[in-house]
């Protein structure tokens, strides 16, 4: 006979919602854990998807997420052409917020190097990359849009043509790809002080040209960043993506490393920069509190497991007057305990997997944090029952005959 | 037959100021198939020998044989007392201390486990039925009267046919016919599975049903008084 499924059975409400607390607190565990990883994922999901081994920022900078980086768009060709390498893309990003019928919209813009990069490696889960220089967007279903909408973005609107999934910047924002004129032209529109100063730097530089003094009709052109006018510097693109051979990877990263106006990053390197610049503090954060709340839970269920051993004194000091092995009195203890860890155990998994993905922010389950909980969650009851039979076999029987 | 010898039995609780004999060289012997009543007012010492003899407490001295094997030399126990209680011994308290999350066949067939000398299903019903509460079976202890809860604990403690059985004022939480009742079935156990059978009683309208009687003050046994 097994003593602790007979408990068990006879007090099957109580054991049940002590193994829905127990699930639920380690269901809190498991969300820490999820959060956490779930914002390293996203912090890095931008870096990983455009899929660059290098990137090239602005002189002494960790851009482009981390630092403002600005170069000049003739950087583009400048590194294709270094030896060794197979493809330089410019790359721009902003973060953008827009108002669409009283709903905030807010999202990063990432410029493609189109027609040579479309968007094809981003992972297009519904309709399709961009096919046409101007006027179409890429989104990430997170944002909310669906194929086909137009959106209003500085002077033109633009159709969504293809949506991806769980592609977000480093502060959790859905990012939208257009074509790097295309982001220019709606960055060029942005009202943010750099950009109204880039602008102003524009009509100044004309200004100063005899075209532009005889010409004022000119001015309206030239604040179109699609427009590029030989007097006039392009508009900045904030990095350019390399794709080397893997043979000449470490040759061309230490061509570009000697120019004096850029600074090269692996993509490991930039992974960590986003993760350093933009989430550490916050990961940290969560880190500690996961922490807490790990030894929280612990002790709350070694507390609730050490008091059901309590409660048995009396049929524990029974069992003991009928000679029963110290044997049966420990599996009393021990299966019961692992008994609601187990159901503790598969609590925490089913809510996780029907509520994690309502939340707001990406829950990323990693096998290692689900092996961890069930793991802690085995130790943890173990350590319990170790201590509640260490109170058990000391139980005296002695008063039972008299009580 | 000889179920049972002890000779100088002491025990002594506390030091100095609160020091109380509760057994000044008590001696006993207990035959098989008998069923002896244990007096005395309260203090006495009745529920320590209880416990001296059913090796839940160590006597300071005196030594203690059980069906001829040597048990307690010089107070200390030179036997497994798990193995004992297995084989030799039954407990029936004043409360009947089922265990509360098994029914009243369950509690029986978990001695029998314990004890694995017969088979615990049938060992269980057969007891259930011998001591009238074959048709409780199936019922959890709370379900069951105090006088049913005694039987099913009469039944466990004959589980693995004992060659003694203690029991603690048994019948002291029952009305004076369920009390009755247990008295002549603890009666019947000793003259029909020829157990030694000792009961500690209050209650002197049932000493009829004692082979014997002993008699308990201040530590010190008196008796056998046997029956007229
Ligand atoms: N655990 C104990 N610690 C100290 N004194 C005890 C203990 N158990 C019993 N006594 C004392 O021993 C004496 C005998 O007690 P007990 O055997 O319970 O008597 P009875 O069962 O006859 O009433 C009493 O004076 C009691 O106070
Ligand atoms: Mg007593």
């Amino acid at each position: 006979m097994n003593l602790a499924f007979q408990d068990i059975r006879h007090h099957l409400g109580r054991f049940v919602a002590t193994s829905v607390v127990v699930g639920l607190l380690f269901a809190v565990v498991l969300a820490m854990s999820g959060i956490y990883q779930g914002l390293v994922d996203d912090a890095t999901v931008l870096v990983h998807r455009v899929n660059a081994d290098l990137w090239v920022v602005q002189q002494g900078t960790r851009g482009p997420f981390a630092d403002p980086s600005r170069l000049d768009p003739s950087l583009e060709l400048r590194v294709a052409a270094v030896p060794g390498v197979q493809s330089a893309r410019a790359f721009t990003t902003q973060v953008l917020q827009r108002d669409r019928g009283g709903r905030q919209l807010r999202f990063a813009l990432v410029g493609l190097s189109f027609p040579e990069d479309r968007g094809e490696e981003l992972d297009v889960v519904q309709g399709h990359a961009i096919r046409q220089a101007h006027g179409e967007l890429l989104a990430d279903a997170s944002l909310g849009v669906a194929i086909g909408e137009r959106l209003r973005l500085g002077r033109d609107e633009y159709s969504v043509v293809g949506l991806t999934r769980q592609l977000l910047a480093s502060g959790g924002d859905a990012v939208v790809f257009a074509t790097g004129a295309d982001a220019q032209a709606i960055l060029a529109d942005d009202s943010s002080d750099a950009l109204i100063a880039e602008r102003e730097r524009r009509l100044a530089r004309l200004r100063d040209t005899d075209l532009g003094r005889s010409q004022p009709a000119l001015e309206g052109l030239v604040v179109d960043p699609r427009w590029t006018f030989p007097a006039v510097a392009a508009p900045p693109i904030h990095a350019v993506l390399v794709n080397a051979a893997p043979a000449r990877l470490d040759e061309v990263r230490d061509t570009l490393a000697r120019w004096s106006d850029v600074t090269v990053w692996t993509r490991a390197e930039e992974e960590r920069l986003v993760l350093q610049g933009m989430v550490e503090k916050a990961r940290m954060q969560l880190g500690v509190f996961a922490a807490i709340l790990v030894i929280t839970s612990s002790l709350l269920l070694a507390a609730v497991l050490y008091n059901l051993t309590l409660e048995k004194t009396h049929d524990v000091a029974v069992l003991k007057l009928l000679g029963a092995r110290a044997t049966r009195i420990m599996a009393l203890v021990v299966e019961q305990a692992w008994a609601t860890a187990i159901l503790g155990y598969a609590v925490a998994l089913a809510l996780g997997s029907q509520a994690f993905p309502y939340f707001p922010r990406r829950v990323v389950l990693t096998e290692t944090s689900v092996v961890g909980v069930g793991v802690l969650l085995l130790v943890v009851s173990t350590l319990a029952s170790v201590a509640g039979v260490a109170y058990a076999i000391r139980v005296d029987p002695g008063p039972v005959l008299e009580s | 037959m000889e179920a049972l010898r002890a000779e100088g039995l002491e025990k002594r609780y506390g030091e100095g100021e609160t020091e109380v004999w509760a057994l000044r060289g008590v001696d006993l012997l207990l035959q098989s198939g008998k069923v002896v009543a244990l007096l005395g007012p309260s203090g006495a010492g009745k529920s320590t020998l209880i416990k001296v003899l059913g090796l839940v407490t160590h006597a300071d001295r005196g030594d203690l044989w059980m069906n001829g094997e040597r048990v307690l030399e010089g107070g200390r126990p030179v036997a497994d007392v798990g193995e004992l209680r297995r084989s030799h011994l039954g407990f029936v308290f004043q409360k009947a201390n089922l265990i509360p999350f098994l029914n009243a066949r369950k509690n029986v067939e978990v001695a029998c486990e314990i004890g694995e000398r017969y088979s615990p299903g049938k060992r269980a019903a057969e007891l259930l039925a011998y001591l009238g509460v074959g048709h409780r079976a199936d019922a959890y202890p709370s379900m069951l009267s105090g006088g049913e809860q005694q039987r099913v604990a009469i039944a466990r403690a004959l589980a693995n046919g004992p060659s003694l059985i203690l029991a603690d004022e048994p019948t002291a939480a029952l009305d004076r016919d369920r009390g009755r009742a247990v008295m002549d079935l603890l009666r019947r156990v000793a003259h029909e599975q020829g157990t030694a059978v000792v009961v500690v009683t209050h209650d002197h309208r049932a000493l009829d049903v004692f082979d014997a009687t002993y008699e308990m003050e201040d530590g010190r046994l008196s008796g056998p008084n046997l029956a007229a």
